[in-house]
């Protein structure tokens, strides 16, 4: 089964994210939770349930992390606006594997967004958007490690 | 005896420095206690546990670091520190880390690099950084099994010309043909992993000269 | 000051070139009288999500030269919509927004410049350092009839790379392009440059 293989040019979010990085997980007060960052959750993902997971994920955030956060400083929402529009970008490369089939969603690769939700729902909304803001360095090195040789050095 | 806390100013500063996942807690002594004996207790979180953890070597101490690699080797999840000053029955509140995430923020240090050349060439034979390791008779983990897209920056500097060239490779020997006899050239080698910037260590420089050229002293004979 | 209501800023364009983008307007004129103006701008994600929001803009909120560099505005290759008002102490113009969003997969990409050295037996390519996006192909090969073409791709300008280890006496050339990951667009090639290596040739 071919994988889906996408361009992306992270450098430019990942450096979006170091900038709010300490300011938003700074707000994160629930140090004994997490959402992504349980390593059980995106470490078992299988290559072939990878591009269904980034697909899910990408709309985990721009259809309600981005959503849920309330952001008052210039500095800091121009850096999630850079990062939510470079998501909604990726949303429309991965849009292309799907209409090739290559996107496929597993039971396994259900499960695992719908863990994330439901540990996202069992925190009070402005919360649970920080703290998702806080973990997207999780989620950007997930998808580092696992769309290579397409990122850009 | 609990110590009345907030009796002395924090100590600032706090953060790791991590190189190959070697991961030290630092700190600076708290503000305007210059010639007094503080002493400092660190403990750690692993982000989504439940409780903060005394680290039993870093009670007490009067220097102003400590070593959590063993705490935080599992490089996946994240991670908490904070210390306090303490003199007497006085201590200070806790000053905390920012969230810590060895995988993305520790420095990749240079590969050992070893030189060998003939007349004309060198051929350079890089060891992957490894990544620390708490007792000496584990098995080593390279760093390029935790980074699979590891790759290393080779400069090399030609003395003689003056001139200076780079090669970005991924495979650990590589062969400059086709050099100048009897030249000395220095090597230096960075790692790299490309994704977010990190701070980077190059090598020591390396120079190696290449050998004489036999030809033409056969000629001259 | 005699001015009852302050003229929005007229023909809003956008020019691009290697992924800089500035945006340009008409001055406003109000005689004796500098004019201040603050541009704001909203990527796709906003206008789908959060239609109210507007951002302003990293180095032009506010402005006095009737043009801004929005590079680092743009950072996604989505459709961006961008506005500039005037103001003038209390008093402000309405938005004039651009007529067509802009999308930095339009930006016009030109060949980079290239420095071919050479090192004894060993060419060395110094490539134009256009920024952190651009990486760059190059295409080089021995001068002579039905010679084969070689690949390298450079991920950074600015700094000497080692290319190829050539035989001496025979000219080699070499012409490159950039490439921009973000936008999937790579530029035309540069003009070929030849060079040739002197010294004794390599034995077979």
């Amino acid at each position: 089964l071919r994988r889906c293989v996408i361009s992306l040019d992270m450098r430019r979010i990942e450096e979006s994210f170091r900038g709010i990085k300490n300011a938003i997980q700074a707000k994160d007060t629930f140090q004994n939770v997490t959402i992504l960052s349980t390593s059980e959750t995106l470490h078992s993902i299988k290559p072939l349930d990878v591009c269904c997971v980034t697909k899910n994920l990408l709309a985990f955030y721009v259809d309600r992390v981005f959503k849920d956060h309330q952001e008052l400083s210039p500095q800091i929402l121009r850096r999630i606006s850079s990062i939510a529009n470079s998501f909604l970008y990726m949303q429309k490369t991965l849009q292309q594997c799907q209409e090739q089939r290559l996107c496929r969603c597993s039971q396994e690769a259900t499960n695992a967004t719908r863990i994330i939700h439901d540990y996202y729902d069992q925190l009070e909304v402005r919360s649970a958007a920080i703290k998702s803001l806080g973990e997207l360095d999780v989620f950007l090195a997930w998808i580092d490690k696992n769309h290579q040789g397409t990122s850009a050095a | 005896v609990p110590c009345v806390s907030g009796g002395l100013p924090k100590p600032t500063n706090i953060t790791f420095l991590s190189i190959n996942m070697k991961n030290i807690l630092q700190w600076n002594p708290p503000q305007g206690l210059q010639g007094v004996e503080v002493t400092y207790s660190v403990q750690y979180f692993i982000y989504g546990q439940k409780k903060w953890l005394n680290k039993s070597e870093c009670r007490n101490i009067s220097r102003t670091y400590c070593d959590l690699s063993a705490e935080t080797s599992d490089y996946e999840h994240q991670y908490y520190a904070k210390v306090k000053a303490i003199w007497g029955t006085n201590c200070s509140k806790w000053a905390e880390t920012g969230r810590f995430y060895p995988f993305l923020e520790t420095q990749i240090g240079p590969p050992e690099v070893a030189l060998t050349t003939d007349e004309k060439s060198i051929s350079i034979v890089l060891t992957a950084p490894k990544k620390w390791k708490k007792n000496p008779e584990e098995s080593s983990i390279s760093l390029e099994q935790i980074y699979s897209n590891l790759k290393y920056n080779v400069s090399i500097y030609n003395t003689k010309s003056n001139r200076t060239w780079s090669q970005c490779v991924t495979n650990r020997t590589l062969v400059f043909s086709w050099l100048e006899p009897d030249t000395l050239y220095c090597v230096l080698v960075e790692s790299f992993v490309p994704g977010p910037p990190r701070l980077a260590q190059p090598s020591e420089k390396r120079c190696v000269s290449t050998l004489k050229d036999q030809t033409s002293t056969l000629k001259v004979k | 000051d005699g001015v009852a209501v302050l003229p929005a800023p007229q023909n809003l364009s956008v020019q691009s070139t290697n992924m800089k983008h500035v945006l340009t307007w008409s001055p406003v004129i109000v005689p004796g009288e500098i004019i201040h103006y603050s541009v704001e701008y909203q990527g796709e994600y906003e206008s789908l999500y959060m239609s109210h929001i507007w951002i302003p803009s990293s180095w032009c909120s506010p402005t006095q030269g009737p043009e801004c560099d929005i590079t680092d505005d743009i950072t996604a290759t989505v459709p961006y919509s961008l506005r500039v008002r005037a103001t003038l102490g209390s008093l402000t113009s309405a938005w004039s927004t651009l007529k067509h969003p802009f999308n930095r997969n339009s930006t016009i990409l030109t060949p980079p410049g290239m420095e071919i050295t050479k090192d004894g037996f060993h060419l060395v390519i110094k490539l134009e350092d256009l920024g952190p996006q651009f990486e760059f192909f190059v295409a080089y090969w021995k001068r002579e009839p039905g010679a084969k073409e070689h690949v390298k791709m450079v991920r950074h300008g600015g700094i000497p790379v080692h290319l190829e280890t050539v035989e001496p006496g025979a000219a080699h050339c070499v012409k490159v392009r950039t490439f921009v990951k973000a936008i999937g667009r790579h530029s035309a090639f540069s003009q070929t440059e030849c060079i040739k290596v002197q010294g004794e040739t390599l034995p077979l």
